[in-house]
C-alpha cells in the first residue's frame, strides 16, 4: 500500500512538473515573506523586554515627560522593589543627522538595580562612571557599530535639548562598554549621567522620560499598575503604567505606522499567494476526477486515494516551506545588518518556525482534502464520464 | 443462493432489476424488472442504441452503480447488499474493466499501469514483476513495458488497458466499447485478444459494442433497447 502511494504521488507531482515547481516557488515566497515579517516583529518587540518589569510614562504620550519627584512616590508605593528613571537625549552623532543614536540619561545606581537581570554592571565600570560626570557607558553593539572604545571622546547632537553653552552638542567620554547578560539582549544604545544632563540642560530640568520599576516578588502587576496610575490621577501629569513588553510595542507603534502598513501589505500578499496556490491545487485535483474514478474502479479505497492526494499537497507545501525557510535564513543576516538600529537582533524565532509549519500543514490538508473529498464523493459512474 | 447458479462459481445473475435516474423532479427509468443470467466463461456481446442502458448494465455488474430494486449477484453474492468498502474489495478481486478511452494513468509506464491493481494484492515486488512480464507478453507488449501511454498507439494503449484489467486475475472482464476508438485492424487485434482470454483462460467477458463485426468474436450477442433485451428475430423484423 505504501508503494502504491509513492508511485501515484510521484506521477501526480511530475505530471505538470512546471506547475509543481511554480507552486513550490509561490509557497516558498509566501513563507519567506511571512518568516521575515514575523521575525522582524519578534525582534521589534525587543528580546530584552522583561514582562516582570513595569514602565511608567506620561498618560498623554511618549514624548511627554514626567516630574522627577515622582520617583519618591513610586519608591514608597507598596509592591515596588526598586525604581529608576530614563530620559532620552534624542540625539545623533555630531555632523551626521542620519546616524541616530539611542542615548539615555540615567541614574546609574538605581538603573543598575532595576536592570541587573538584563545588563552586566561591572563594579569597576560603575566606579569609572561615578568618577566622571561626562562619562558614558556604550552598549557592546553600538560600540562595535561606531567603532568606539573606552577613552574615546564622542559628541552627540540632540534634536531637542540645548545646554548651558547654548548649543545642542553634548560631549561625553566613553568610560565603559555595557554588555547584555545574554547575547540576545539589545545593546545598541548608550547611557550617560542624568545629574550631569539635568544640570546642563536649559529647559526641562527635573523632568524625565519614563520610570522603570522592578516589582517586589509575588506582586500582582496589574494591581500595582492600577495603584500607581490611581495615585497620580489627580496630579498635573497623569501616568500610564504598563509592563515592559506592552510598553515596547506601544512605544514602537508610535513611529511604526509605516511598519503597520508594511505589515498589512505583506499579510495581504501572503494570504493572496496562498489562496492562489490553494486554488491552483484545487483545480489540479479536480482535473483528476476521472483518474480518481478509475482508481476506485480498480479497487483502491477512498482512504488510500485521499492519502495519495494529501501526501502530494504535503510534499508541495513541505518543499515550499523549506524554500521559504532557506530564503529567510539567507535574507535575515543581510536585513539584520541594514535594520540594526530598529531591530537589534533579527533572527528566526522558534515561534515563527512553528507557526509557519502549522500554517503549511493546515493549508496542505485543506487544499488537498476538500477537492479530494469532492472527487471521492462523486459516484464512480459519474466520475468516469468526467472529462 | 439460487439453485440455478450451479453451472459455475461466478455466474452473474440480475433478477428483477429496476434502475432510474432522477432528472429534476421526475426520473427516467433505465431498467424496469430486468432479469438475465450470464454463465461462467461466457463471451457476451451487448449491442443497442445510444442511451439504451448498455454501460449501466456493466456498471451494475461491476458494482460501480446501484440499483433501485431487485438483485445483482455474482457467484451467489448479492452486490447490492454489500457496503461500499466491501464492494471495492470485491471488485478488486473479481472484475476487470476495459474502457473505450483506455483511462491509463498518463505519467505511469505501461508496466506501472499494469502494476496498479497488483498493488492491492499481497504480492511481493518480485512476484509483481513476474506477473507484469507474463501479462505484457500475453498482450504482446513485452518490448513496450517502459513506454508512457502517450508513446503508444491507440491499439497498444488498449492492450495495456486489457493487461491492467486481467493483472490481478479476475474472473470477469467488463469491456465498454473496447474498440470504439480504434481502426479496423487494431480493433480486430483487440477482439482476438479478448477471444483468447475467453477461450484460453476461461474469463467471462461482457462486451458492449456498436460494431456489428465485433459480435463475431463473441459466443453470443444480446440486443438492448429501452432497457429490454430484444429477441434477435424481433430486431431483424423491425
Ligand atoms: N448519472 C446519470 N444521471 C442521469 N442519467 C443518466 C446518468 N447516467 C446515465 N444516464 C442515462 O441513462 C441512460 C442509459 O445510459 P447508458 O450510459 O447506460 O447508455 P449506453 O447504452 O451505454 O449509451 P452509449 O451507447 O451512448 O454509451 C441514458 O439515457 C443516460 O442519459
Ligand atoms: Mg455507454
Amino acid at each position: 500500500m505504501r508503494l502504491s502511494s509513492s508511485m501515484l504521488v510521484r506521477q501526480n507531482l511530475t505530471r505538470k512538473l512546471g506547475r509543481s515547481i511554480l507552486l513550490v516557488i509561490c509557497i516558498g515566497i509566501a513563507f519567506f515573506v511571512f518568516g521575515v515579517l514575523s521575525s522582524f516583529r519578534a525582534g521589534f518587540e525587543g528580546s530584552e523586554a522583561r514582562s516582570e518589569r513595569l514602565v511608567v510614562v506620561s498618560k498623554i504620550g511618549g514624548n511627554e515627560t514626567l516630574p522627577l519627584r515622582y520617583l519618591e512616590t513610586l519608591q514608597g508605593t507598596e509592591g515596588v522593589a526598586s525604581v529608576t528613571h530614563i530620559t532620552r537625549l534624542r540625539a545623533h552623532v555630531a555632523g551626521n543627522e542620519r546616524n541616530i543614536i539611542g542615548a539615555n540619561a540615567i541614574d546609574p545606581e538605581s538603573y543598575a538595580k532595576v536592570y541587573a537581570d538584563t545588563y552586566v554592571f561591572d563594579p569597576a565600570m560603575m566606579r569609572a562612571l561615578a568618577d566622571n560626570r561626562t562619562g558614558a557607558l556604550v552598549g557592546r553593539q553600538l560600540a562595535a557599530r561606531e567603532n568606539w572604545a573606552v577613552g574615546d571622546r564622542i559628541t552627540l547632537t540632540s534634536f531637542v535639548h540645548t545646554n548651558q553653552k547654548g548649543t545642542n552638542d553634548w560631549s561625553f567620554e566613553v568610560v565603559g562598554i555595557l554588555e547584555g547578560t545574554e547575547p540576545t539582549v539589545d545593546t545598541n544604545f548608550l547611557v550617560v549621567r542624568y545629574d550631569y544632563f539635568n544640570a546642563a540642560v536649559v529647559r526641562g530640568q527635573d523632568r524625565v522620560g519614563l520610570f522603570g520599576l522592578k516589582p517586589a516578588p509575588g506582586t500582582d502587576l496589574d494591581a500595582l499598575s492600577a495603584r500607581i496610575d490611581a495615585g497620580f490621577a489627580n496630579s498635573a501629569a497623569q501616568t500610564r503604567t504598563q509592563n515592559e513588553v506592552a510598553f515596547m510595542s506601544a512605544f514602537l507603534q508610535q513611529f511604526a505606522d509605516v511598519a503597520l502598513i508594511v505589515n498589512l501589505i505583506v499579510s495581504v500578499a501572503f494570504a493572496t499567494i496562498l489562496l492562489i496556490v490553494a486554488n491552483t491545487m484545487i483545480f489540479a485535483i479536480r482535473e483528476r476526477t476521472l483518474e480518481i474514478g478509475v482508481l476506485k474502479v480498480l479497487g483502491f479505497s477512498g482512504g488510500t486515494i485521499m492519502r495519495v492526494v494529501l501526501t502530494e499537497t504535503l510534499v508541495l507545501f513541505g518543499a515550499g516551506l523549506a524554500l521559504g525557510f532557506a530564503l529567510t535564513a539567507a535574507a535575515i543576516p543581510v536585513l539584520g545588518d541594514a535594520l540594526r538600529s530598529v531591530v537589534p537582533d533579527l533572527y528566526m524565532t522558534p515561534r515563527v518556525i512553528g507557526t509557519s509549519l502549522l500554517l503549511a500543514i493546515v493549508f496542505a490538508l485543506l487544499t488537498g482534502f476538500l477537492p479530494a473529498l469532492k472527487a471521492l464523493r462523486l459516484p464512480i459512474a459519474a466520475a468516469l464520464n468526467h472529462r | 443462493m439460487t439453485g440455478t447458479s450451479s453451472a459455475g462459481r461466478n455466474t452473474i445473475e440480475l433478477q428483477g432489476v429496476s434502475k432510474a435516474y432522477p432528472i429534476g423532479k421526475s426520473h427516467v427509468t433505465i431498467f424496469d424488472n430486468l432479469t438475465m443470467t450470464i454463465e461462467d466463461g461466457d463471451f457476451l456481446a451487448i449491442m443497442g442504441p445510444s442511451g439504451s442502458g448498455k454501460s449501466t448494465i456493466l456498471n451494475l455488474i461491476g458494482g460501480i452503480d446501484t440499483i433501485d430494486a431487485g438483485t445483482v449477484s455474482v457467484g451467489g453474492t448479492a452486490l447490492n447488499r454489500m457496503s461500499p468498502a466491501a464492494l471495492t474489495r470485491w471488485r478488486a478481486a473479481h472484475v476487470g474493466f476495459v474502457f473505450q478511452f483506455y483511462n491509463l494513468m498518463p505519467m505511469l509506464s505501461a508496466a506501472e499501469n499494469v502494476e496498479l491493481p497488483l498493488l492491492l494484492t499481497g504480492l511481493s515486488r518480485a512476484e509483481r514483476r513476474k506477473r507484469i512480464a507474463t501479462i505484457l507478453d500475453i498482450v504482446g507488449l513485452s518490448d513496450r513495458a517502459d513506454h508512457l501511454p502517450s508513446e503508444l498507439s491507440g491499439g497498444q494503449q488498449q492492450r495495456v488497458g486489457i493487461a491492467r484489467a486481467v493483472a490481478s486475475d479476475p474472473q470477469i472482464l467488463l469491456c465498454d466499447e473496447p474498440t470504439g476508438d480504434l481502426d479496423r485492424k487494431s480493433a480486430d487485434e483487440i477482439l482476438t485478444l479478448l477471444q483468447l482470454l475467453n477461450s484460453q483462460l476461461g474469463k467471462t467477458i461482457l462486451m458492449v459494442t456498436h460494431d456489428e463485426s465485433a459480435t463475431r468474436y463473441a459466443k453470443r450477442t444480446l440486443f438492448l433497447d429501452k432497457g429490454r433485451f430484444v429477441p434477435d428475430e424481433v430486431r431483424q423484423c423491425a
